[in-house]
């Protein structure tokens, strides 16, 4: 049931709306809400992972099916202009084993190339350049098909407040890049239940660590509709090659399985919904409570839905193969 | 009136006494004395407070926030950290702030009046209140702030070289480092280096009783005397607060009290009134319990800075409720500023801000009427 904007939620939606259309050449962003497109795609727990072209082939058909573009260039064409910057948020906090795969984030680069973005302004990133190198990204900022480098201490000077939280946010957020990817993992995480797309913006401001509390709701959702995430937000990509249903955030071999799926929304909070779902069945499966039996339902999900940030309800998730 | 310490001094100070120079301490990779380095290249330590919850968590011990934390990820502070379910601290011997202060500063005016403290702070803080001074330092996790890597010999040798008999770990919050700060205490006693702590006192009971003998004097922030404010502004509780109050004061160890007044937030004539009222009753009437101003800062900037007036009634109803040493601070030339003697109203030590102009105590007695004025005074 939906509740009625607030005035802070609607200062939020309009400054969103302004911050959206001030990006140059953006058209409206297409594909549909509830929608999460998904590929096959093997996993790479043994270190063997897929070739650039299949990488390409999965995240573009999935980006078809999400948007229902006929093709996942065409998709890319009309959600980033050519004169976009584009961000692109990774979480590699679980290592080399648990984060999205070079290869993915480098098909992605490419589409966003075929789509007319030079390599110049596709910024891919983390919180910082060493996990980023962890987990296998050469750290460039200059040449090469993207550029890659950790947000490290580059914040703004100060702290910007929105519905419960007050951070400082990393300057590519708030003023390098106007549109920005969450390139995430699915995998359980010990206190929000779930980190997938939305939980990984967490990674953009200074102090996460004071947003743990009540299974990071509202926090997560309060970052996520900032206006310097929500007004620039595009894509969630979720590389699910190998996913993990216990034991995050830190990688955990034992808790992970081959899901071998990439998957891809325009919607974010959709896609999480979506991995909710998938790690509660692998949980079923391995008898595990499931996370609200487990009293980390992410809850940050339906705060986020509520916020009108997208479809929050698993039920309502539409699941569309490529 | 604080004097940093740049690099090269500190670095000096640091060797000097060490006897030898550029000392690099165990593994190649731990980073010279002095040395300034990004924070997350000073190694970890395994934390002193926490318990195992199986499965790679920990429960940190050290605040009442009792963070269970998995694997991989950072406590509430910022700078304690679950590395495969070994909790460490990452701030030992990561001072990210050292200055040579009056001892006024912090404020503490019954303890060597005229005094400096080699004064430090790493990063990090257990709670987060909207108005914190030193936020920049305080709000941000151990990678994200440089830090000079001073391990406690170190730092109580540059305390002594700077003529300084104190040591005041301050700034940000001292409970999130507090290893650092027991093993300082420890190192700064060999050398005839007292210390001291000013802090927020949201911290556990074991780990406050294990390192309050090794202490001179804390001064505590009590924030407001209402759980809201603390719930809303402060992002902590009032009760372990206080009940840390009691245990300071029962300990014997010197305690100063400061309480930060805020317009509209914690100003209230009934609020001052019943902190007073608890001060005087539960700790004692001869606590000193400074008033001080506030100033825009933080996530708080929508309101003034805290009238004079304000305080001027604060101090008065704290006089009414019978604290013997009520002070008012951040009004520098304010007569709240001055000790006066509780038996004869003789003016004891008058200061302008942080500066003692005169201190006429002799053996810590009144010269007039003889009465002993509690405090540190040799």
């Amino acid at each position: 049931m939906s509740e009625p904007l607030s005035r802070r939620e609607l200062l939020a939606v309009v400054g969103a709306g302004v911050v959206g259309a001030m990006s140059a050449g953006a058209t409206p962003v297409p594909g549909r809400r509830g929608t999460v497109g998904v590929a096959r795609l093997g996993g790479a727990a043994d270190g063997a992972g897929p070739s650039i072209e299949v990488a390409r082939q999965a995240i573009g058909s999935a980006l078809a099916a999400a948007t229902g573009e006929a093709s996942g260039t065409g998709a890319a064409r009309r959600l980033f202009a050519a004169n976009d910057t584009v961000g692109i948020k990774l979480n590699c906090l679980g290592g080399p084993r648990m984060s999205p795969r070079p290869v993915l984030v480098e098909a992605l680069a490419a589409l966003l190339g075929e789509a007319g973005i030079p390599p110049e302004r596709i910024v891919v990133f983390d919180r910082s350049s060493r996990e980023l190198g962890r987990a296998g990204f050469a750290i460039r900022r200059s040449g090469g098909p993207f550029l890659c480098f950790g947000i490290d201490n580059d914040f703004d000077r100060e702290p910007s407040s929105h519905g419960a939280i007050g951070s400082c946010f990393a300057r590519l957020v708030s003023t390098t890049c106007t549109a920005l990817v969450s390139f995430g993992v699915v995998k359980d995480h010990d206190l929000a239940g779930v980190s997938a797309g939305l939980k990984n913006w967490y990674g953009v401001i200074h102090n996460p660590n004071k947003y743990h509390d009540s299974n990071c709701d509202p926090y997560v959702a309060d970052v996520v509709s900032h206006p310097f995430v929500r007004g620039k937000l595009r894509l969630t990509v979720l590389d699910g090659g190998v996913a993990q249903c216990h034991g995050g955030p830190a990688y955990r071999p034992d808790a992970t399985w081959p899901l071998g799926m990439v998957a891809v929304a325009t919607d974010p909070v959709a896609i999480d919904a979506w991995a909710w779902k998938v790690i509660d069945e692998e949980r079923a499966r391995r008898g595990l409570p499931r996370l609200a039996e487990a009293r980390r339902a992410p809850r940050f999900i339906a705060t986020a839905a509520r916020y009108g940030l997208g479809v929050g309800d698993p039920a309502a998730v539409k699941e569309v193969p490529a | 009136m604080s004097s940093e310490l740049d690099r090269r001094r500190l670095l000096g100070l640091a060797c000097a006494g060490l006897g030898t120079c550029l000392l690099r301490r165990g593994a190649a990779a731990e980073p010279v004395v002095g040395a300034t380095v990004p924070g997350d290249e000073i190694p970890a330590r395994e934390a002193s407070w926490y318990r195992s919850l199986g499965e790679r968590r920990v429960e940190c011990q050290l605040c009442p926030r009792a963070c269970q934390v998995a694997d991989a990820e950072t406590g509430g502070c910022g700078v304690r950290e679950n590395r495969r379910g070994v909790y460490h601290t990452l701030v030992w011997g990561a001072a990210c702030a050292v200055h040579v202060d009056p001892i006024e500063k912090k404020p503490f005016f019954h303890v060597l009046p005229g005094q400096r403290a080699l004064s430090y702070a790493t990063a990090g803080c257990n709670v987060e209140c909207k108005f914190c001074q030193n936020w920049e330092i305080s709000q941000f996790r151990a990678e994200q702030v440089k830090a000079v890597y001073l391990p406690p010999e170190a730092l109580a040798k540059a305390a002594r070289q700077a003529g300084a008999p104190l040591l005041s770990a301050t700034y940000s919050e001292p409970v999130v480092f507090w290893e650092y700060v027991r093993d300082a205490a420890v190192a700064g006693r060999r050398l005839g280096v007292r210390s001291t702590v000013v802090s927020n006192g949201y911290i556990q009971e074991k780990p406050l009783r294990e390192v309050l003998p090794l202490l001179t004097a804390v001064k505590v922030d009590l924030k407001a005397f209402r759980e809201k404010f603390y719930r809303d502004l402060v992002r902590g509780e009032l009760g372990p607060v206080l009940k840390a109050l009691e245990i300071i004061r029962g300990a014997g160890v010197w305690l100063e009290i400061v309480v930060l007044l805020i317009p509209t937030l914690n100003d209230s004539e009934a609020e001052v009134r019943d902190l007073a009222r608890w001060v005087a009753g539960t700790l004692g009437h001869e606590v000193p319990v400074h008033f001080t101003r506030f100033h825009p800062t933080y996530r708080l900037t929508n309101l003034p800075a805290t009238p004079v007036a304000t305080l001027d009634r604060a101090w008065a109803i704290a006089r009414a409720e019978g604290l013997q040493f009520a002070y008012v601070g951040n009004v520098p030339g304010h007569a709240g500023e001055k000790t006066v003697c509780p038996g004869c109203g003789e003016v004891l030590i008058e200061r302008v801000g942080f500066r003692v102009l005169s201190n006429r105590l002799r053996d810590g007695t009144c010269p007039s009427c003889g009465r002993a004025v509690p405090g540190v005074w040799a």
